[in-house]
């Protein structure tokens, strides 16, 4: 099967002054359909970097990066923008939903950018509300909600699409262990169900959900490591 | 469609959630729609229906402007027109092609009476074809028929439908009657239509007949000549071939009309007038000047609102929005904001004009082109919505384009921050400030010169105190009063009455009062005996008063050699004349000129020569003319005058007056209606009154623009506390004083202030200068406008800095340390 990502000699590099600042090196890399990825380091690693590489938020690199064989690095902005609309649901440390919408006005965000009919939309609204066992908050504001019901929908509205690609930056970041817990059993299950999921997180704990772990150090890919039921290790120069 | 309905129920949340900066917003954008909605109803009025019947566009006036006037003209300022001569107008109907007919018209004042008590009434001579070439129909009867024209049958009249209505009582049967017109019988022909009275203020029509002599004349100019263009030619065609004709009957007969020249202009700019329009025009910069300086207050509201939402528009982002579906946002959030900022100015915009109406007194409303015409129409309210979405684009493009480029990577970090896109974000606030003090200025420079000159005109008729001046106007009636021995006894017989009445400490009379007829100055020319003019076509000309020798005392007009006029100038002794100062300044520069001989007139004109017996001050007759006008004064005694102006000083309140004078002239006259029944104060007011329009319209924009611009000043300032309050905790944690963080807030504003000021103090020395050929009292450089205003806003703005400074000056440093 054809992989989902592939990275080759990807880089990043930031100017500030006469000085060149190289926030990832020469990554190359692999994201097979259907795997869930853990990418972890320690702080200024590059972690975040990566992931908004993959998730096309960010255009400024270079190397080559292909999604489903197509060339994202010779697409335009727009082009970029429809493939990321079409195949990629974002999930983040703080959930970032939208403050002055309800629940189910959030969820419906992406499917309205996605020019869904409206009765289209509502019936994929409550599918996700149904889903996710949230239906009683559709009309509660975020700031009326707990940090686990946040994400929760935060979840709920980056897989409302039925995107190929989760993107989850610290998902649990800002929850109690046993929200945690739950949400990571939620990306279980969307992995289970033939999800690709790539997570960054600091969580040894969250990272064992995963069947990869990718190491980053100042830019560099230090190591891939399987998790559960791993066969190989691979190393490379720091 | 559905995207664009989501959008905007998000942005009406958006709006009441953030409700004090909705009501700074929506108050700053009513206040500028709201004024720009107003003046442009008068513009609309002023510009486009200066006329009261359709299609005007094909009709051209085709008047006279003296080579001189030109020739000094800035292109700034009043317009010297005149009409042309009969013989002239003849000329040209027998050569012009351009045009399928040409209309002349002439003032004229007639009395009315014999059916009812006796009535002064403006009409025009007209000729037969005036109202078929303008396409007007008449509600009742007839106009006029070519025979009409002919001398001694030109015994018609055509009511005008308020005379109609308020002399005859709207009587359908008016058309039978036959009714005295000074004095001679004229038959009513026709009433026209509800507010018909062009031209202005036309109350009646009589057909105008010029006899053989009259036709013959190139020197008398009285006729107002319009001219229909034939279809499927341009305005500029038929003024280049009537100037064409023009110009060779210069050649023809240079004596009479080589010193003028054509100026043929569409009848709508005409009727308008140069000064109605510029004037408009300025008022119409005046509000768009506070329109942006609303827009860019609009725009640093936005700019703060959209810098708490930068996550809001990342994540949309993320979520597959694209950058122009976050711009769309953000301009609808806009847009809702001006619509409702539009519709508080729609009932602004109608205060506005209520209160523009209620002000204008009638007597010089009915003198203004399109004044009936003024109201919120469908126009108007286009015009409030295209502005609105106008100002909603411009206030919310830099703000919405800037809050959509930050980086979505670093903003959906945990605590990621755009510092590029805050630092643009920053220095477009600046820009918008610098803009808004600068055009502030310039608003209050044009406000403070127009305030001041306006002030300088009423002060300088304080030396005649017009405030106990009761004056009035009549006209003999040319039958009755037709031998100067009639009008002389007349005069003298109401001047001793006059006189008589307990209370009147002086009864006098002048041909016009200054500032009589709105400001309008009727200059003759005149000859000096023994200096002919050297160059052809030139002329000499002055105001000719007739005035009682008590004219100069009872009006505090001091003299400044020989004598004034007195009792013993009678019609038998020597033609004496007293001039004004400017007269012989300009006339006799460097000579003596009293005991020279002038003549109303050209040399071989008709009359005896006066000589100059005295010379006096300048009396200022109006506030369009800047310079002294040279002015004639010779007694009634040696001209009695047909139509004249008494003045009586009185004791206390002129009106009180005004039943005696009735009294006393009836018993001389009864039928002789009295018109024009003012104290003098309240005739230089009415002239002055489209100025105080004009100067209360700018003082109150200066104001609006002052407020605007330091609510401006304080946003940004307030705006840039809260965002470097961790910044100010810092350097007060590392030992800075009050004194230091007061000084560090204060000189960022200030510094956008006087910068303002830098850009602003030029552009508004090009209005003063505009200004100043406009009206009279007004100095390009004027050091009160030019160092006090400038001075005024700086300590507006101070203010408006100070209070943001102050806040960050006593923040708490933990606290300021532990600010995001």
């Amino acid at each position: 099967m054809e992989p989902l990502i592939q990275l080759r000699n990807l880089e990043k590099v930031v100017e500030a002054g006469p000085n060149k600042f190289f926030l990832l090196r020469r990554i190359n890399l692999d994201i097979q359909q259907g795997e869930f990825v853990t990418i972890m380091g320690p702080s200024g690693a590059g972690k975040s970097t990566l992931l908004s590489i993959i998730g096309m938020l960010d255009g400024a690199w270079s190397g080559d990066y292909f999604f489903l064989g197509e060339a994202v690095h010779k697409l335009n902005v727009k082009k970029r923008n429809e493939l990321h609309k079409a195949n990629i649901g974002f999930v983040f440390q703080s959930y970032h939903l939208i403050d002055n919408l309800t629940v189910f006005e959030n969820l419906e965000v992406p499917l309205s950018y996605k020019n869904v009919p409206h009765k289209e939309r509502v019936s994929l609204v409550c599918d996700a509300l149904d889903r996710f066992h949230i239906v009683g908050k559709k009309d509660l504001f975020p700031n009326q909600l707990s940090g686990g019901q946040q994400q929760l929908v935060g979840v709920a509205r980056a897989v409302i699409l039925s995107p190929k690609l989760i993107l989850a930056d610290e998902p649990t970041g800002n929850l109690h262990s046993a929200q945690g817990e739950e949400i990571m059993e939620l990306f279980k299950k969307l992995n289970d169900a033939g999800t690709t999921i790539i997570q960054v997180t600091h969580s040894e704990r969250n990272a064992s959900y995963g069947h990869r772990i990718i190491q980053l150090k100042d830019g560099w890919v230090v190591s891939e490591t399987a998790t559960a039921g791993a066969r190989a290790t691979v190393s490379h120069p720091a | 469609m559905e995207t664009i309905w989501q959008d905007v129920r998000f942005g009406v949340r958006m709006l009441i959630k953030h409700r004090i900066a909705t009501i700074v917003c929506v108050v700053a954008l009513g206040l500028g729609i709201g004024a720009n909605t107003a003046i442009f109803s008068l513009a609309e009025a002023f510009l486009l229906h200066p006329v009261p019947f359709e299609n005007s566009d094909r009709i051209v006036a085709l008047v006279d402007s003296h080579v001189a006037s030109q020739d000094s003209g800035a292109g700034f300022g009043p317009q010297d027109l005149n009409a042309v001569a009969p013989a002239t107008y003849l000329d040209w109907i027998k050569e012009v092609h351009s045009f399928d007919d040409l209309a002349a018209y002439a003032w004229d004042e007639v009395n009315l009476t014999g059916d009812r008590e006796a009535q002064k009434v403006q009409d025009f001579k007209v000729t037969a074809n005036f109202f078929p070439m303008i396409g007007v129909q008449p509600l009742l009867g007839r106009t006029f028929l070519p025979e009409e024209e002919e001398p001694g049958r030109n015994q018609e009249i055509i009511l005008s439908y308020g005379l109609w209505e308020q002399r005859y009582a709207s009587d359908p049967n008016v058309l039978k009657r036959v009714i005295k017109v000074d004095g001679k019988s004229f038959n009513i022909v026709g009433v026209m239509k509800k507010g018909f009275d062009f031209p202005m203020p036309a109350e009646a029509w009589i057909p105008l007949a010029l006899d053989v002599k009259e036709r013959l004349r190139r020197d008398n100019r009285w006729l107002w000549v319009l001219g229909r263009l034939r279809p499927g030619v341009t305005f500029a065609e038929g003024a280049a071939e009537m100037q064409a004709i023009s110009e060779r009957q210069a050649e023809i007969y240079p004596d009479t009309n080589k010193a003028w020249r054509l100026q043929p202009q569409p009848l709508r700019q005409f009727i308008t007038g140069t000064l109605t329009r510029q004037y408009t025009v300025l008022l119409m910069v005046a509000v768009g000047f506070v329109l942006l300086i609303a827009c860019a207050d609009v725009a640093n509201v936005q700019f703060a609102r959209i810098t708490g939402r930068t996550s809001e528009f990342a994540v949309r982002t993320a979520l597959g929005g694209s950058r122009w579906r976050v711009v769309r946002q953000l301009l609808i959030e806009s847009i809702m904001l001006s619509l409702v900022g539009a519709a508080l100015g729609l009932f602004l915009a109608q205060w506005d004009i209520q209160m523009i109406l209620a002000h204008m007194p009638p007597d010089v409303a009915r003198f203004v082109a399109g004044w009936k015409t003024i109201r919120l129409d469908r126009n108007a309210f286009l015009f409030a919505l295209v502005i609105a979405v106008f100002s909603g684009v411009i206030s919310g493009i830099a703000p919405s384009l800037l809050g959509s480029r930050a980086s979505i990577a670093e903003t959906l970090k945990e605590g990621g921050r755009g510092s590029s896109v805050s630092r643009t974000r920053h220095r477009l606030r600046g820009a918008l400030v610098v803009a808004e003090v600068a055009l502030a200025l310039v608003l209050l420079v044009g406000a403070g010169l127009m305030v001041k000159g306006f002030q300088g005109l009423l002060n300088v008729n304080e030396s005649y105190a017009p405030q106990t001046l009761l004056t009035f106007n009549y006209s003999l009636p040319e039958v009755q009063y037709a031998p100067a021995a009639a009008r002389l006894n007349f005069s003298e017989q109401i001047m001793r009455r006059l006189g008589s009445v307990s209370g009147v400490q002086a009864a006098s009379m002048v041909t016009y009062v200054p500032y009589a007829d709105g400001g309008g100055i009727n200059e003759r020319e005149f000859s000096i005996e023994g200096r002919p003019l050297t160059q052809r076509g030139a002329t000499r000309t002055a105001i000719v008063e007739t005035v009682a020798p008590n004219y100069f005392n009872t009006l505090n007009i001091a003299l400044r050699d020989g004598r004034l006029l007195s009792d013993t100038d009678g019609a038998e002794s020597p033609q004496a004349a007293v001039i004004s100062e400017s007269l012989a300044r300009r006339y006799f520069s460097g000579e003596n000129p009293l005991g020279r001989h002038i003549k109303d007139g050209k040399v071989e004109a008709e009359g005896k020569w006066m000589t100059v017996v005295g010379v006096v001050n300048d009396v200022r007759y109006s506030w369009i003319v800047k310079d002294d006008v040279p002015t004639i004064y010779r007694s009634f005694r040696q001209a009695p005058p047909f139509y004249t102006t008494v003045v009586l000083r009185t004791a206390g309140d002129p009106l009180k007056f005004v039943s005696a004078a009735r009294a006393e002239i009836a018993a001389v006259d009864a039928n002789l209606p009295l018109y024009n029944i003012k104290p003098m104060d309240k005739v230089i007011t009415e002239s002055i009154v489209g100025i105080a329009y004009v100067a209360t319209m700018m003082a109150v924009l200066g104001a609006i623009a002052l407020v605007l611009a330091s609510v401006g000043v304080f946003g940004v300032m307030s705006y840039s506390v809260s965002e470097r309050t961790h910044e100010i905790g810092i350097r007060m944690s590392m030992g800075a004083q009050t004194g230091n963080v007061l000084a560090l807030v204060l000189r960022s504003g200030m510094l956008l202030t006087v910068l303002g000021l830098a850009i602003g103090l030029p552009a508004a020395f090009l209005l003063a200068r505009a200004l100043s050929s406009l009206l009279y009292g007004v100095q390009a450089a004027d050091p009160a406008a030019f160092i006090g205003l400038p001075l005024l806003l700086f300590a507006v703005a101070g203010i408006a800095c100070y209070l943001p400074a102050r806040r960050a000056a006593h923040l708490d440093p933990l606290r300021a340390l532990r600010h995001d």
